[in-house]
């Protein structure tokens, strides 16, 4: 008696849990994917040597940070007339060295105060270069 | 007549166990990142326009309990000149991006200094901000 094989041999690989799997990976790159930001602004920081400081304080756009006010070479001024007035004192001024802005805060400025006058000096043209305080030892005797 | 019940065997599908898990461990090793600073709590700035920060070694934190920390690990702030200086060695320009994220009510007292530092250390500095909608 011949035995009749059933020579159709159809292998398939268990698809029942691909729906939970595709679930799963879903899941675990949603988890996995950084919630915190990495985009922001990149900042040039002119290094400039003690002996130009002197000239640097005359010539150059001077800016006064404090908690919520900003200065604008000693004149108090409304944030959304700074970039205006910025352009003004930048204007004709073509030289790197003459845009440069000094900014100088007071120790209670917040951060996102600082972020958002920087903000505006960029897009004025100008360059950010700080002016911070020194620390000077002096012994009396 | 009794009619016998064919008994079932009911198995889950592990034919594809070991790629998911290869999948999984690829997944984990991509997204894992080396500056483990994703503890920290601190909320960015907003600012509008900002652009992609590329990638780093080095990330500075200030969190919002005014702590600073220098790739995860708490660093003095006198310090921190040298330890950017030496992580960044003799990389040539346009690859010393230094990250900088720090809490947005910080005060300039503690954030002036530390972008000083990354001044001096020649570091080129990207503020982590958050888009303003």
């Amino acid at each position: 008696m011949a035995i009749r094989r059933n020579s159709g041999l159809l292998v398939e690989p268990p698809s029942a849990a691909t729906g939970d799997i595709a679930f799963n990976l879903i899941v675990f790159f949603l988890v996995c994917a950084s919630t915190q930001p990495d985009s922001g602004r990149k900042q040039q920081l002119p290094k400039s040597d003690q002996s130009q400081q002197q000239e640097q304080k005359q010539e150059n756009v001077q800016v006064e940070l404090t908690r919520q006010n900003v200065l604008i070479n000693g004149e108090p001024t409304l944030m959304k007339d700074f970039i205006k007035r910025m352009k003004t004192k930048l204007q004709g001024k073509t030289r790197p060295e003459d845009k440069i802005v000094v900014v100088k805060s007071k120790p209670d400025t917040p951060y996102h105060h600082w972020i958002s006058v920087t903000t505006r000096i960029e897009e004025a043209g100008g360059i950010v270069t700080l002016q911070l305080e020194e620390e000077k030892t002096v012994t009396v005797e | 007549m009794k009619v016998k019940r064919k008994r079932l065997k009911v198995e889950v599908p592990s034919m594809a166990m070991g790629d998911i898990a290869f999948n999984l461990l690829v997944f984990f090793v991509i997204l894992a990142r080396a500056q483990d600073d994703g503890h920290l709590q601190w909320t960015p700035a907003k600012a509008k326009n900002i652009e992609s920060a590329g990638n780093s070694k080095i990330s500075i934190v200030i969190d919002k309990e005014n702590k600073l920390f220098l790739n995860g690990q708490e660093t003095p702030v006198g310090q921190l000149a040298q330890a950017v200086e030496s992580q960044l060695g003799k990389l040539p320009a346009g690859q010393r991006t230094v990250i900088l994220k720090v809490h947005q009510d910080i005060a300039a007292q503690r954030f002036e200094p530390v972008i000083e530092a990354i001044s001096q250390a020649g570091g080129d500095l990207v503020h982590i901000l958050e888009e303003e909608k």
